[in-house]
């Protein structure tokens, strides 16, 4: 089953956002949302409804691992961060991605 | 590796849903109250930043149903809520549960417990190391190989070592006053490097340890009491001292298998042996038969022998499973009891059926009285396959419960026999639990859930909505009927069938047991004297022997006292070769048992002599020899006419005269029919340097008093000499075993099969009365006497009863045929009587299961049952 992800996004890419989101320490699935809004300077959108799935799939996969913590404004929040897994995947699909991405350009460019 | 790791998280979460749900609430609760402080910041009103969060959260539902799918193993699950929703539909009807659940486990018990047995006994790997590089090997079409042979083979080197053992041979052991005859297997040197049968306590066996032994478990926890400190023990073995240096652990198997245990092991000289090859890595039997083929033709010329070639006949055999079993190296082949086993496993397979279409008969009844929920459950959407699945999870739910209840039956039976003391010396089996059973188990359960489930289930659903919810039976119920009222035939003519078989065997036990042998069982003694010949002159034996006699003639009790070579069925001696009567120009190719036998002998053991003379004291060695025969060896060589005074002309050239003809008996086995015999005087004994004597002594009244004071008396003669003493009677046991074991289980098995097929049809016709209770009470509302009540009921009863015997007479008659094989020649498998009397004993048992549906009927009120819906 693959994500319901928001129709800007590619399809898989959003298992390579969070994971990118994540690279730099554990974050609570609201604050990786309004990372990867905030970072493509709102060009990119989650659907909230389909962050959940998605980090629980993750989770199933064992990239991410999870544990409760406080968060900034002080409630009790599931905090995601990576696993060794987890990185060596964010490698695999980064690369893979700027091929295609590449690829992509390349085709749009010359055709 | 990473499919492992998802694997066993998805199980943990299995494990912890309800905290899982409510953190995941928790999740999604501070995403939303997150997003609402972040809009109040921005100055929207608390109750509106709230609703707005809500809203571009989306379906909160619908992100935990997917969020909860990430983790769930579908079909799993679907499975658990089946199974579960079947075990609340279960504890609804209890006493269906508990009767289908007990019915599958004493099938299934009854299936897996004969598995265990005949795994043990055919198939049991022998404990050594790496089994699978050892064979047994046979040269010349033999198994046992001369010591010199043996030597020769083994100096050869082609194999990693070759073991030779002896497992036929006894010792004496005498243990204060007391002396025991113990099997006491003979080893080569090597035996135990090459094997690798591993110890418990001390060390195997080495060269050079002539006088040491290893001591079975069996023998160390029952003679020796556990002894801790029992390496270094000395055992005096027929009169020479033994130092115990090892014990076998428990559970140990031999390498001959089938149960063979023996008491202890040793290194004297074996004499010949039964040869264990130690295959180098990668050797194949096929390769190992090639080496050892040119070997032996070497072998050959090196020892020529014109009668016998070792390079023929050459066979490899694995030490286990059913390359053991095949091995038929001397003609001792196993396949009697590989055989009894596979009857028993059919027979225990014909007890699961009946079982199975109890319990499907049952879940039939049940899917009919459900057939509203289901026709609601379809009307509502439900997919066929969906309930199908759901009714086969009760199926399954049974055949678990059935199976768990069966393994239970089957570790507490085989405990029972691991722990039974066989009435057969030196056999003992280690039954235990392993992978196969369980394997089978689990193939039993699925294969129990299809032949319970499928035929209800498919029955169940096939059913439109539309009869189904008019909850009528109309024309599909009758249809349904006819399934039922199968089943039940079916159980009735299978059970029919194990009866006949049952019947057989217990017929045949009670037979064995009673079966005259031609002379006196329950008065005799026996008793066997042997010495030494290092220690013992045959004069000197001659005269103990002599002085037995005396002895034993002049003991209270005693009625009479005679000696001889062999004891029938105990010590049998048989030969074959060419035998001629002076009547006759050619001779007959024969196999006859021979004897020779004391004055008094025939007196002593009640055996008539028809014609003729008994021998006398005339008989003497330097008399003219002369000779009993039985009645079937002088009808076979004389025909009618008189044999006494004529001669005989045995294979030696022996000359002998007929001095007159003994009553037929048994002389070997019990089931042995028109067997041949010849008697002769112990005083003409051609044996002169035999140091061994078999005793026979008539007591007056009960004979096991007289075994003590014969003991003591031959002790007092002799207190090296070795004895082996028992009543006729007791030495008879275990020859009756096979007909025991066959009576019992198959005894057993078929009543098992007779009382679930009687409950079949005692819930089909209850279920018939209860389905028709309106209908009874129309007709006797409308004037129909008791009598027509009844008619209808027992008629019902008697069509099926009826039915089901005729099908399972036609197929007894050829089932019970290769039975014979198993029974004493006087109880025929094919006896009208046998049938008539297993058909009538079916027909008692249901008219018992009838009595009560019957009463039933006969107790509905019109009134009532009118109003009965």
């Amino acid at each position: 089953m693959e994500p319901s992800a928001s129709p800007e996004l590619l399809p898989g890419t959003l298992y390579l956002l969070i994971l990118r989101t994540l690279r730099s320490g554990p974050l609570h699935g609201y604050a990786i949302a309004k990372r990867i809004k905030e970072a493509s300077r709102d060009g990119l959108e989650i659907e909230d409804g389909s962050l959940y799935p998605a980090l629980n799939r993750m989770l199933v996969k064992g990239w991410l691992a999870s544990a409760w913590g406080v968060s900034e404004n002080n409630r009790k929040a599931r905090f995601y961060r990576l696993t060794p897994e987890g990185r060596a995947q964010l490698e695999k699909e980064a690369g893979e991605f700027d091929r295609l991405v590449r690829a992509i350009k390349l085709v749009m460019r010359t055709a | 590796m990473a499919l492992w790791g998802e694997i066993v998280r998805r199980f943990t979460y299995l494990g912890r849903r309800s905290q899982f749900e409510r953190e995941l609430d928790d999740e999604v609760q501070f995403h939303i109250d997150s997003r609402a402080d972040e809009l109040e910041q921005e100055g929207v009103p608390r109750a509106e930043a709230i609703l707005r969060a809500r809203r571009e959260f989306g379906s909160s539902l619908r992100a935990r149903e997917e969020t909860r799918s990430a983790w769930q193993f579908r079909w799993l699950e679907d499975l658990g809520s089946d199974l579960r929703y079947a075990a609340r539909a279960f504890r609804r009807s209890p006493s269906f549960a508990l009767t289908a659940i007990c019915c599958l486990a004493l099938g299934i018990g009854a299936n897996t417990t004969i598995f265990s047995v005949a795994m043990e006994v055919l198939f049991s790997q022998p404990s050594c190391r790496d089994p699978r590089s050892l064979a047994q090997i046979s040269i010349g079409g033999v198994d046992w190989i001369p010591m010199q042979q043996y030597r020769f083979l083994r100096d050869a080197r082609v194999f990693d070592g070759i073991a030779g053992i002896n497992v036929q041979m006894v010792t004496q052991w005498k243990d204060g006053d007391a002396s025991y005859k113990l099997a006491a297997t003979r080893l080569t040197e090597d035996f135990f490097q090459v094997t690798g049968v591993p110890l418990a306590m001390g060390r195997g066996l080495q060269k050079g340890d002539v006088d040491s032994t290893v001591l079975t478990d069996g023998f160390w926890r029952r003679r020796l009491g556990a002894q801790p400190n029992v390496i270094g023990r000395k055992l005096v073995l027929d009169g020479r001292l033994f130092t115990v240096v090892g014990v076998l652990p428990r559970g140990h198997r031999t390498l001959v298998g089938f149960g063979f245990m023996p008491d202890l092991f040793v290194l004297t000289d074996p004499g010949e042996v039964m040869m264990y090859a130690r295959l180098p890595e990668g050797m194949s039997h096929q390769d190992a038969r090639a080496r050892l083929e040119s070997l032996c033709q070497e072998m050959d010329r090196v020892y020529p022998d014109p009668n016998h070639k070792w390079a023929r006949g050459i066979s490899i055999s694995g030490v286990g499973g059913m390359e053991r079993l095949l091995h038929n190296g001397s003609g001792t082949s196993m396949m009697p009891v590989a055989a009894f086993f596979g009857m028993l496993m059919v027979v225990v397979g014909l007890v699961l059926l009946i079982a199975c279409a109890n319990v499907s008969s049952l879940l039939l009844a049940r899917s009919f009285s459900r057939s509203h929920e289901l026709a609601i459950r379809f009307a509502l959407g439900g997919g066929r396959g969906r309930i199908l699945r759901q009714l086969l999870a009760e199926s399954l739910l049974l055949a678990l419960c059935g199976t768990t209840g069966g393994l239970l039956l089957d570790v507490v039976l085989t405990r029972l026999i691991s722990g039974l003391p066989l009435p057969m010396q030196w056999i003992e089996f280690v039954i235990q639990p392993d992978w196969r059973l369980l394997a089978y188990s689990a193939a039993i359960a699925v294969a129990v859930t299809l032949a319970v489930g499928l035929t209800p289930a498919v029955k169940g659903t096939r059913a439109g909505i539309a009869i189904a919810l008019k909850k009528q039976d109309g024309r599909a119920g009758s249809r349904r009927w006819s399934l039922r009222n199968v089943l039940v035939v079916g159980q009735l003519a299978v059970s029919l069938v194990l009866l006949s078989g049952g019947l057989l065997f217990i017929r045949n036990l009670s037979h064995a047991t009673s079966l005259n042998l031609g002379f006196d069982t329950a008065h005799t003694v026996w008793a066997t004297f042997s010495e030494q010949p290092a220690s013992c002159t045959p004069e000197r034996f001659r005269e103990l022997t002599r002085a037995a006699l005396e002895r034993f003639r002049a003991l209270p009790g005693v009625d009479a006292a005679s000696l001889a070579r062999g004891v029938p069925t105990a010590m049998p001696i048989r030969f074959s070769g060419d035998v001629r009567a002076d009547t006759s120009s050619h001779a007959a190719r024969l196999t006859y048992n021979f004897n020779s036998v004391g004055l008094d002998y025939f007196h002593t053991m009640r055996i008539p002599i028809l014609r003729g003379r008994e021998f006398l004291e005339t008989d003497s060695a330097g008399a003219p020899p002369v000779a009993i025969l039985n009645e079937n060896l002088a009808r076979l060589l004389f025909g009618d006419a008189d044999p006494v005074g004529h001669t005989v002309l045995l294979p030696k050239g022996e000359e002998l005269r007929i001095a007159g003809v003994a009553r037929n008996s048994k002389y070997s086995i019990l089931w042995e029919e028109d067997a041949l015999a010849i008697y002769r005087p112990y005083a003409q004994n051609t044996i002169n340097d035999a140091r061994f004597v078999s005793f026979v002594v008539r007591a007056q009244g009960s004979p096991d008093a007289l075994v003590r004071a014969l003991s003591k008396t031959l002790a007092a003669l002799d207190p090296e000499a070795a004895v082996e003493i028992k009543t006729m009677r007791g030495a008879l046991q275990p020859s009756l075993v096979p007909s025991r074991a066959g009576a019992v289980a198959f005894g057993a098995m078929s009543l098992l099969g007779l009382t679930l097929a009687s409950i079949g049809l005692y819930g089909v016709l209850l279920y018939a009365v209860s389905r028709r209770i309106r209908e009874i009470g129309i007709r006797v509302a409308l004037g129909a006497t008791p009598a027509n009540v009844l008619s209808m009921v027992a008629g019902e009863s008697a069509r099926l009863v009826a039915v089901g015997a005729a099908i399972g007479l036609a197929v007894a008659v050829f089932a019970v045929r290769p039975l014979s094989m198993f029974l004493v020649p006087e109880v025929r498998a094919s006896d009208p009587v046998n049938f008539l009397a297993v058909a009538c004993g079916l027909a008692l048992v249901a008219a018992l299961a009838t009595v009560a549906p019957t009463l039933r009927a006969l107790r509905v009120d019109p009134a009532v049952a009118l109003r009965h819906e």
